[in-house]
């Protein structure tokens, strides 16, 4: 009987040794979805070609091919458009290989349509030949020829990842955006009725006037006690004075309105700010900051109808001196210190959104550098409003939603509210619960839901969005 | 040492053995801060001891799960790292150092102080030494607020004794066989190889399947702050081997120890990359797996010189690892991407102690003198800490002499002064003195006064933090200074008998006086622009009083403990601060019951931890910054358990419930927010009621 019990012990414990031990997780594989990246698109008058892409919801396993064909109104293939890869028989195929994340075609538009004239395709996923797939979510994609605004879009700006070192312009009704690295220009020269100038605020500059009116009377003894506080980030709230408003207001920049009167007009002390930073950070977090980019001397000064900037390093007893001219058509002109030259940097772009770091207000604490912002066009008249998941679904939401007097033309209205802050142990996240309405200059208004603030692997600085068209 | 006091019916010698503990309990034999092992009474230092009977009674597979009960010690444990730290007089894990046989043990993040309490696996514990207070002459630097003395269990009855358990524990009310609840399985091997050798080996595995609570697991798909688990899961496995020879002049061991620990972290945040095209979601996580592994090795030998001195040299070589494997989950398939494996933190140390005792040919006087080298090697990560930009690889080397004596004025009075010098490679040299003294007055009360100094030597967060960018200016200081902390105490103890001798009280009256001056931390160095760097600025200071009781009647024993604790921080790193004593109480209470048909011993254990008060910065409505009292609530944890041996005290059956009053977080006010978040408003302390049961079996031949 003793022995039995010990036996029986013994057994006990050993199968509870072999046991505990079976972890048993098996998530089943979903299929391959293809669909188009956008639902529809838009020629204007000026394009005659555009890409088409399909995209894949996950790598393809094999070599496997798509047959698209389309339905046509007012618009005949080799007449109106053509295809590339040609089509036979109202189809083509594209083939793609095991790994290819998705497809793509070339869309050429023959002629511009008469005005008032309807004239468009809709492509249409007829086959999707891949084991386990399916065509899913943007089936169909809607080609317009008459230059109407783009009724939806997915775009990823290109912020090029933790360092963020662009700044992306976005047109929604164009559906493209475009990236321009932020370290291109220093100083942003008004084309509007008053002559103000903007500071890159993407790279934390700050500024302050000083007494002087020679540029070349200024040492850097005369202002060393003041460069520890003409700076972003110094936790002083009357730090404010000498950064742009961070609302975009353009009579409330941090340097003054440039004067007819050549006396009125001082030299500004001005830190470069930071250049983008180099560093790979830990996934989740930035490193937007690098080296600083240093101080230099500033004085504007107004030549008609022309800006005339002259500017030095902190000791030199000479400077440089460039003419900007004021177009007054209410967009910038763009100025590289280190070149001495305008630089292009919108290309002209009529922009909604500009995914840039910006240099924001903490109340009560001055200015702060943000990363992963979002402005607005406040000087097109764009403006915003967030609309909580709580109240109405991004899908639900359709144009009688619209609250018109929530529009903030602050440009701001998007800024960061749209990832959660993070903390020293946690890294910033997409706020889920939360999607935009926006109002462009042409009185569109889209709906926009963000869709990631990170890659796959978290590594922040690859933003990505969808929109659709309301009215 | 065995001193039958007890009336204990005759039993064999099986049972004589299970009582050698509550037996001993009269005699407990203490070597924590001693010059030669001495009863607790003779010990001139005040020794709590809980032996291998209270471990038992609890269950206890960790050494938080014993602290938990002990009276003005806190287990401050972290839901999201897995680690518990101890808090003592308000002081963490920092100021209290852990040794194993006289020796400390070396931990991720620290060389004896720093240590996770959960890695401290107590299968071989013969017993658990706790002396508060300043032990800088004793046992160096970091033994600020006190100390624990592990001894491990060295001998066995048998000539072979086999001893397999499992125990199986409900983690809150979760609890299966596959992926919830606590599995552990051991084995112990000791035998007796003749008289002089004794060699024994053991392994324990401790499989904590996590707990899930509110969070939904590894494969949730949403960003809902809902994936991963309130407690992180964690596997550890320990194996040890110890080898002792036992001569008549001489003895001699050495012990081998191998651990090593899995932690998953499972990340919190899912990005569920949404692809609006194909309206298909393919969530991935970053997750982390943490492993430690720890090496142990101790060589201690202990000899008479000269026919009466007494040489007792220590040596040890210990390393921990913490590697960290960091990976892009992807929940859908189950696959790791995009791999990296690096080492978080480590440390490594080489450890010598000889002291040489008995040298002097006096009845009343005892010098003991003694060298001790400690040659630490660590690194840190940056990932171990998100304000430090680049990895820390750095040496502490520790030379540090020590004398103490005792001298017996009379059967009475005896007092025992100490002094150590710390010399080192990073710091200037530094002293440790302690001087204590006992006098047994005429009627029966005992009284002790101990002070004693010890430094605590910087963190590497605060030598090394570097987070400077556009908006932040954080630093560490390599030129800090170690904090000095000094501690005084004065115990009053006395036993009381009924008349038949049934019935003991044994009250115990003690006040200290606790402070850690040039106390490190981070200060605003610059206002505009803002910069803040550690410094040798602040002071803590604690005082208290505790009354604690033991009683034993009949088949009854217990204590009833009460203890009021008063922290007052001089913070002049901050604007704002109040240096007013805030108090806290504790009490605690165990009783036991042996039931005597049924021979089941029957414990409750009760830890009372009241209101805790700490000053916080905040907004008030007009935005301004100011001080106010947040209080932390008072909770109650309380552990019970039943405990029958069987087939001839074979076979031991213990049953409990651990945290009865179902405790998993308390509300606090007495946290301050951080600079991108609001202040957490209560802290999770445990995970609720659980449920054990250990089977053991002994088999001996």
């Amino acid at each position: 009987m003793k022995q039995l019990k010990i036996t029986l012990q013994v057994f006990l414990f050993i199968t509870l040794l072999i046991s505990c031990d079976s972890d048993d997780d098996s998530v089943s594989q979903n299929e391959m979805v293809v669909a188009f990246e956008n639902a529809s698109t838009s020629f204007s008058a000026e394009d005659d070609q555009k890409t088409i892409n399909l995209v894949f919801s996950s790598p393809a396993t094999e070599n496997g091919s798509l047959v698209l064909d389309w339905n046509s109104t007012n618009s005949v293939y080799g007449e109106d458009f053509t295809t590339i890869p040609e089509a036979t028989n109202n189809s083509f195929t594209l083939e793609f290989n095991a790994g290819d994340e998705g497809a793509s075609f070339e869309i050429n538009k023959l002629q511009n349509p008469i005005e008032g004239e309807e004239k468009s395709v809709e492509f249409d996923i007829l086959e999707v030949n891949h084991s386990n797939s399916i065509a899913g979510g943007n089936t169909t994609m809607e080609v317009d020829f008459t230059g109407a605004a783009a009724a939806s879009g997915n775009i990823s700006p290109d912020v090029g990842g933790p360092n963020q070192p662009n700044q992306v312009y976005v047109d929604l009704s164009g559906q493209n955006s475009t990236a321009n690295s932020r370290e291109a220009w220093d100083l942003a020269f008004y084309q509007g009725e008053e002559f103000r100038v903007k500071l890159n605020g993407s790279l934390f500059m700050a500024t302050a006037e000083l007494d002087e009116t020679d540029i070349t009377a200024v040492t850097s003894a005369d202002v060393a006690s003041l460069q520890s506080q003409v700076a972003v980030g110094t936790f002083n709230p009357t730090n404010m004075a000498y950064v742009d408003a961070p609302s975009g207001e353009i009579s409330e920049t941090a340097i003054a309105e440039i004067s007819d009167i050549a006396e009125d007009n001082k030299v500004y002390l001005l830190n470069l700010g930071d250049a983008v930073g180099t560093a790979t950070p830990q996934p989740g977090s930035v490193e937007v900051s690098g080296d600083p980019r240093g101080w230099k001397k500033i004085r504007i000064l107004k030549d008609g109808n022309n800006y005339i900037l002259q500017h030095a390093d902190l000791d030199d007893t000479e400077f440089q001196e460039i003419s900007i001219s004021n177009s007054g058509s209410k967009s910038f002109e763009y100025v590289s210190l280190s070149n001495n030259s305008t630089v292009e940097v919108t290309q002209n772009m009529s922009w909604d959104l500009q995914f840039t770091t910006f240099t924001n207000e903490i109340e009560g604490a001055g200015s702060y550098g943000f990363s992963d912002f979002i402005v607005n066009n406040r000087l097109e008249n764009v403006s915003a409003y967030s609309v909580e998941t709580a109240e109405i679904t991004f899908d639900d939401f359709s144009a009688e939603d619209i609250l018109d007097n929530e529009f903030s033309t602050d440009q701001r209205a998007i800024g960061s509210t749209w990832r959660v802050g993070g903390g020293p142990n946690s890294s910033p996240t997409l706020k889920e619960n939360l999607f935009f309405v926006l109002k462009d200059s042409d009185e569109n208004i889209y709906k926009i839901r963000f869709t990631a603030l990170t890659d796959e692997n978290g590594v922040r600085g690859f933003p990505e969005f969808e929109y659709k068209k309301l009215n | 040492m065995f001193i039958g006091v007890l009336s204990l019916s005759a039993q064999d010698k099986d049972s004589l053995d299970f009582r050698f503990d509550k037996v001993n309990g009269l005699e407990e034999v203490v070597v924590t801060g001693q010059i030669n092992p001495q009863s607790v009474n003779k010990s001139v230092f005040e020794v709590k001891v809980i032996n291998r009977e209270t471990i038992d009674r609890l269950a206890a597979n960790n050494l938080a799960d014993i602290l938990n009960q002990q009276l003005n010690i806190n287990i401050i444990p972290n839901a999201s790292t897995g680690k518990s730290g101890v808090q003592l007089f308000g002081l963490d894990a920092q100021y209290f150092k852990i040794l194993v046989d006289n020796i400390p043990l070396i931990s991720d993040e620290g060389f004896g102080n720093n240590a996770d309490l959960t890695q401290i696996n107590l299968d071989d514990i013969e017993r658990i030494e706790i002396v508060e207070g300043s032990m800088g002459v004793q046992y160096g630097a970091n033994a600020v607020s006190g100390i624990i003395n592990i001894i491990t269990k060295k001998d066995a009855q048998s000539e072979w004794e086999i001893t397999p358990y499992i125990q199986e524990e409900s983690v809150g009310d979760e609890y299966n066989f596959s992926d919830e609840g606590r599995h552990i399985q051991s084995v112990k091997i000791a035998h007796n190889i003749d008289n002089n050798w004794f060699a024994q080996i053991s392994a324990t595995r401790n499989d904590f399947k996590g707990r899930f609570g509110e969070k939904q697991g590894q494969n949730h798909q949403q960003n809902d702050s809902l994936r991963g688990y309130e407690w992180l899961p964690k596997l550890q496995s320990n194996y040890k081997a110890m080898i002792r020879f036992n001569g008549e002049h001489t003895s001699a061991f050495y012990k081998l120890e191998w651990f090593d620990e899995t932690v998953n972290r499972f990340s919190e945040s899912v990005f569920t990359n949404y692809n609006p095209s194909t309206q298909t979601t393919n969530p991935t996580t970053n997750d982390e797996i943490f492993k430690s592994r720890r090496l142990f090795h101790h060589f201690n030998l202990n000899t008479k010189i000269f026919k009466k001195s007494n040489l007792n040299v220590s040596a040890s070589f210990q390393e921990q690892k913490r590697d960290v494997e960091e990976f892009t989950y992807r929940i859908k398939t189950g696959k790791k991407e995009n791999i990296r494996k690096n080492e978080f933190e480590s440390r490594q140390a080489v450890f010598s102690r000889g002291n040489l005792s008995n040298f002097l040919n006096y009845e009343k006087f005892d010098l003991q003198v003694g060298y001790e080298l400690n040659l630490i090697d660590g690194f840190s990560s940056p990932m171990s800490n998100p304000l430090q930009s680049e990895p820390v690889d750095r040496t502490l080397n520790n030379y540090d002499v020590f004398a103490t004596s005792k001298y017996q004025f009379s059967d009475q009075f005896s007092i025992r002064p100490g002094v150590r010098a710390l010399f080192s490679n990073q710091f200037d040299p530094l002293m440790a003195v302690s001087l204590s003294s006992k006098y047994l007055f005429n009627n029966g009360i005992e009284a002790r006064a101990v002070v004693g100094s010890s430094p605590r030597t910087p963190s590497y967060d605060e030598l090394f933090t570097y987070f400077v960018n556009i908006n932040h200016d954080v630093r560490g200081n390599e030129n800090l200074k170690p904090e000095q902390g000094f501690s005084s105490f004065l115990h009053f103890k006395k036993t009381f008998w009924s008349e038949d001798y049934k019935l003991k009280i044994k009250p115990k009256l003690s006040f200290w006086y606790l402070d850690v001056s040039d106390r490190i931390e981070l200060t605003i160095v610059n206002p505009s622009p803002l910069a803040y760097q550690f410094s040798n600025i602040d002071k803590f200071q604690s005082i208290g009083t505790s009354l604690t009781t033991n009683l034993e009647y009949n088949n009854f024993s217990g204590n009833i403990g009460l203890s009021l604790t008063g922290i007052s921080k001089v913070l002049d790193s901050q604007e704002n601060s109040n240096d007013d004593f805030l108090y806290g109480l504790q009490a605690n209470s165990s009783l036991s019951y042996r039931i005597p048909k049924l021979d089941i011993t029957s414990s409750i254990f009760f830890k009372y931890n009241g209101p805790q008060y700490q000053f916080v910065q905040q907004q008030d409505e007009a935005g301004e910054t100011v001080l106010s009292r947040g209080k932390q609530d008072g909770f109650a944890l309380m552990d019970a358990s039943f405990r029958k041996r069987l087939i001839d005290n074979k076979l031991d059956l213990t049953f409990g419930i651990r945290n009865v009053l179902d405790i998993d977080r308390v509300n606090t006010t007495a946290v301050e927010g951080g600079a991108h978040n609001g202040p957490p408003s209560s802290l999770l302390l445990a995970y609720g009621r659980s449920y054990f049961i250990k089977l053991l079996y002994q088999f001996k031949f």
